[in-house]
């Protein structure tokens, strides 16, 4: 039996957290939650509050085109990130030895430089007449009009070279305490070093996987600066609208109406995703899991 | 295990409703506020003019004003004794307002005494009850030395609240080696040209720069005139024909080679590092339009913010601020100034335009039944 | 073997370490751009990532001689360093709570937690500033620091808890068998091997708080912040100097990096010459420093 003392463990360590992220994060959405139900404009009298459900339908209507392409880049993006990522991340926590920390840090060091001067280096590196996109040209490698720049595919790089930490640190994260042991058993049983990875680390690594997935799509899915510096016309993500419609439209109630709508589907996304990959996985609730 | 999932359930159930609870109470609470609304009624404040003296919070945007120890902020600072906490956090008038919109509502400034906003924005914010007036008995070095032509504009026509910074005109930039026979709006849409053409962003210069194109008088047009150039420029961006909408930013693209053309400001010389490039008036006319010191309400040093203003309308301040900004000024009585010193901007058309050279040109006009076709416009932008 | 096949070989066993040294490469290709053209000169002392007009230093040398860059970059430095650390520990706190014990309205704690890392930035920004004014909190540094450890809590969650999910609870229950009480155990057991996870996450934390900007312009005031005053020069032509300080910044990292490494090894090394002092100390678990 647990003494009353040790059934509070929890609601201590929980409750900095919850009561931070209620305050902080809940009541502003209530807020936010309120605005979306307004109708008017700033121009024409000001707001109401008029349980404008409309907003909603008429919010995601106008714009599933920016949805649909949101989901492409950060999907592809996404994907790319852990391509890239999880081999770099397994090298780093098995074959880097002493240069471990020194290589966790060149993975994050760029973050020290902004954001913005590292997208809008990127734009130099990839402007018309760089010699990087001339070499790309020579390969055949460019879209239609020989340019990068101003192209999905310069919004997707730029999108999978700033997320590509995101993916990294939870994927080295997990498989930093993987047991060397269970992987060397594996090559053991299994003559083809590949099978031994795919039925032995993946599935082990699931965890870090979902997690660095998870952390890395849903914030490039709402990003938006990435297409401003990168992308030209007909590149812009949903992000772009929200901004739009809240900075420049003064269109409070729609915006808000468009956040909530987005929220919901990466809730639904990351509800199904749990599903598919297992609830173990994520919530990581040991009881069940019974170790 | 199936009794604790239950009662697991259970305290789920009882927890959401404590939160859920708990924040109806404080969004209750919070119904009064918390949203937008339409100005806080007629009354304006007046800002109280006085001893200067103190601190004086100045938001600007970049670039717009010499800095460093010999700049005008260093000078002003020196005569006053006022220290001045000088902030270039203003880059587009949409994206300021939307950030200070809450405060402005709730007659905070955020510890702003004065910023710069165009025309259109000081009106609107003076629509909303967003700023103070000022007496013309305070600011007798402005009303001195001010041009005569802004003497009297149609949103402020005796200046109550806005005092005019720097003007400029919206044309074309063309790279002279590459696309040397640009010389109106209408040849940005010529499909050679295409992918190699970008163009500004804002609703009151675009648009109505292929409305003159045309044909139109933007000043005069229907609602229907503007969504009709809009569909236009739609078009051309479906297209691939304009590379993309940009803010300042079409400095980056000329500078590095990515375009041969694009809409854009007069005096962005110096953010031009491509010796090619060359601002030209459009041969059916520009965009004229100028930017406002204002002083908001809740700003905390008035009297701070007229003294500067009546600072900068001193003609030898003024060349100063012209000869580094490059913009033209509103103060009388510069030009002079800059010949004496021997600057090769006295002569240049695009500080001093004469009246012939903007003959043609129009103001930043808002055009009507604006918020549909501003959602027009930003559609296109976010297409 | 042949020479054609031993090359290949040894092609074949080093891929991976020659695949993330091309992975690193490609991550720092922007800073090596960055850092080289702030050695460009412009005759407008604006940055323009061209080397046409030769080479200079003078950048570097008057570094810091822009007082709204340097107040904007200690802003930035002190606002990380308090997020992280707030941050940091108020997620591990989450994290252990949400892995390791078993109490009411879990699944609900799970969804706050996921939530925020859903909502676009802008959302954030904005409602948590309608909410600043309704209750007229003055705008600066501590809205800035809420809003920072805010959104970094979810992340650090994540990260320590996938680092904690399968952790080998023998090892504890081995310390606690040893005689060690739960607070001991704690700090000589379980919080080193949950050491990299932890540093993980406060280095992620510490990276969205420097990085952020759309949730700082929101919430800021007047207070300006490093990617702030980038964003406000960046459209008007950003001061060469710039470069200069985010090279700094990133060779600053470089350089506590290596002493951490070279601590590291010497620590090593003399554990190495003194063999005997191992028998009193902890035993080297595998995968931890001390047994590389």
């Amino acid at each position: 039996m647990r003494s009353w003392k040790q059934r509070l463990v929890p609601y201590w360590l929980l409750g900095p957290g919850l009561l931070w992220l209620l305050f902080f994060f809940v009541v502003p959405m209530y807020f936010m939650g309120e605005l979306a139900l307004y109708s008017g404009s700033l121009t024409s009298g000001g707001f109401e509050f008029t349980w404008a459900w409309s907003n909603f339908p008429d919010a995601l209507s106008g714009h599933t085109e920016q949805i649909w392409r949101s989901f492409f880049y950060a999907g592809t993006a996404t994907l790319l990130c852990l391509l890239i990522g999880y081999p770099l991340a397994y090298a780093i926590a098995f074959r880097a030895g002493r240069y471990k920390t020194l290589l966790l840090f060149a993975v994050i060091a760029p973050f020290f430089t902004t954001y913005l001067i590292r997208t809008i280096a990127w734009k130099t590196i990839l402007s018309d007449d760089s010699p990087v996109v001339s070499a790309l040209q020579t390969l055949s490698l460019t879209p239609e009009g020989g340019r990068v720049l101003a192209t999905s595919g310069a919004v997707i790089a730029g999108l999978t070279y700033n997320f590509l930490p995101f993916m990294i640190l939870p994927l080295y994260a997990n498989l930093e305490r993987l047991d060397m042991r269970l992987i060397e058993a594996a090559k053991d049983l299994y003559s083809d070093s590949r099978i031994a990875f795919l039925k032995v680390t993946l599935p082990l690594t699931m965890p870090g996987i979902v997690a660095g997935v998870l952390l890395t799509f849903i914030p490039a899915f709402g990003d938006y600066v990435n297409a401003q510096l990168l992308g030209g016309t007909g590149q812009a993500m949903i992000g772009n609208v929200i901004q739009s419609l809240y900075l420049n439209q003064r269109n409070y109630p729609e915006a808000a109406a468009l956040s909530f709508l987005m929220m919901a589907l990466i809730l639904a996304i990351v509800i199904v995703y749990i599903r598919f990959a297992g609830t173990e996985a994520f919530m990581g609730d040991e009881d069940e899991e019974g170790a | 295990m199936l009794s604790s999932e239950r009662s697991d359930r259970r305290a789920t159930a009882i927890l959401a409703v404590l939160i859920a609870a708990v924040t109806l109470a404080l969004g209750l609470a919070a119904c009064g506020g918390g949203g937008a609304g339409g100005g806080n009624g007629g009354e304006t404040t007046v800002a109280e003019a006085g001893k200067a003296e103190g601190e004086l919070v100045f938001s600007n945007w970049p670039g717009y004003i010499d800095p460093g120890k010999n700049g005008t902020i260093a000078e002003f600072e020196d005569k006053t004794g006022i220290k001045v906490d000088y902030i270039e956090d203003i880059n587009s008038n949409d994206s300021f307002f939307g950030k200070l919109q809450p405060q402005l509502e709730q007659g905070q400034s955020g510890g702003r005494s004065l910023f710069v906003v165009a025309d259109y924005m000081a009106e609107q914010m003076h629509d909303l009850g967003y700023l103070q007036e000022i007496e013309k008995d305070d600011l007798p070095t402005v009303f001195e030395n001010i041009l005569p032509s802004l003497k009297s504009p149609e949103f402020d026509p005796e200046r109550k609240f806005s005092v005019p910074w720097q003007g400029g005109m919206t044309g074309i930039w063309v790279d002279t080696s590459k696309a040397p026979e640009i010389k109106s709006v209408n040849d940005l849409f010529d499909p050679k040209y295409k992918g190699k053409v970008t163009m500004l962003d804002e609703l009151r210069e675009t648009p109505a720069l292929v409305m003159l194109a045309e044909g139109v008088d933007p000043a005069e047009a229907s609602a229907d005139e503007w969504l009709a150039a809009i569909d236009k420029i739609k078009s051309a961006a479906d297209s691939g024909q304009i590379r993309r909408f940009t803010g300042n930013d079409y400095t980056e693209d000329l500078t590095a080679g990515n375009i041969v053309a694009a809409i854009g400001w007069s005096g962005d010389a110096s953010l031009i590092e491509n010796p090619n490039a060359e601002w030209r008036m459009p041969t059916e006319g520009c965009v004229r339009w100028s930017e406002n010191m204002v002083i908001p309400v809740g700003a905390p040093n008035t009297a701070a913010a007229i003294a500067f203003m009546n600072f900068v309308y001193r003609p030898e301040v003024a060349a100063d601020i012209t000869e580094w900004v490059e913009y033209i000024s509103p103060v009388d009585g510069v030009k002079p100034i800059l010949e004496k010193n021997g600057s090769e901007l006295a002569e240049s058309e695009i500080v001093f335009p004469s009246d012939e050279f903007t003959r043609n040109c129009t103001g930043q006009n808002t055009p009507p039944e604006l918020d549909k076709v501003n959602e027009a416009w930003q559609n296109v932008l976010t297409g | 073997m042949s020479a054609p096949a031993r090359a290949w070989a040894w092609l074949r066993r080093n891929a991976l370490p020659i695949y993330a040294g091309l992975a690193v490469a490609y991550m720092l290709i922007p800073i090596a751009v960055i850092a080289v053209f702030s050695f460009g000169a412009t005759p407008k002392d604006k940055l323009t990532f061209g080397l046409d007009n030769g080479f200079t230093t003078e950048y570097w040398r008057t570094m810091f001689s822009k007082p709204e860059l340097n107040e904007a970059l200690i802003t930035s430095l002190r606002l990380a360093l308090f997020a992280t650390l707030i941050a940091t520990a108020i997620g591990t706190a989450m994290a252990i709570a949400l892995v390791r014990h078993r109490f009411r309205g879990k699944r609900l704690a799970n969804l706050l937690i996921v939530i925020p890392m859903a909502t676009p930035e802008v959302v954030i920004g904005a409602s948590l500033l309608s909410m600043f004014i309704y209750y007229t909190f003055a705008l600066g540094f501590t809205t800035l620091l809420i809003a920072h450890v805010m959104f970094s809590i979810s992340f650090v969650v994540v990260v320590v808890r996938s680092r904690l999910i399968g952790f080998d609870r023998n090892i504890e229950e081995a310390a606690a068998d040893l005689g060690a009480g739960p607070l001991t155990t704690f700090r000589t057991v379980t919080l080193p091997l949950l050491a990299p996870g932890v540093v993980s996450a406060a280095l992620l934390a510490f990276a969205l708080s420097i990085d952020d900007f759309v949730i700082s312009n929101f919430n800021s005031g007047t207070t300006v912040t490093f990617p702030l005053y980038v964003y406000g020069v960046s459209l008007r032509g950003i001061p060469v100097q710039v470069n200069a300080i985010a090279t700094l910044l990133f060779l600053l990292a470089v350089i506590a990096v290596g002493l951490v490494l070279f601590q590291q090894r010497r620590a090593e090394k003399m554990a190495a010459v003194q063999p005997e002092a191992e028998e009193g100390g902890p035993i080297p678990l595998p995968g931890t420093a001390a047994a590389q």
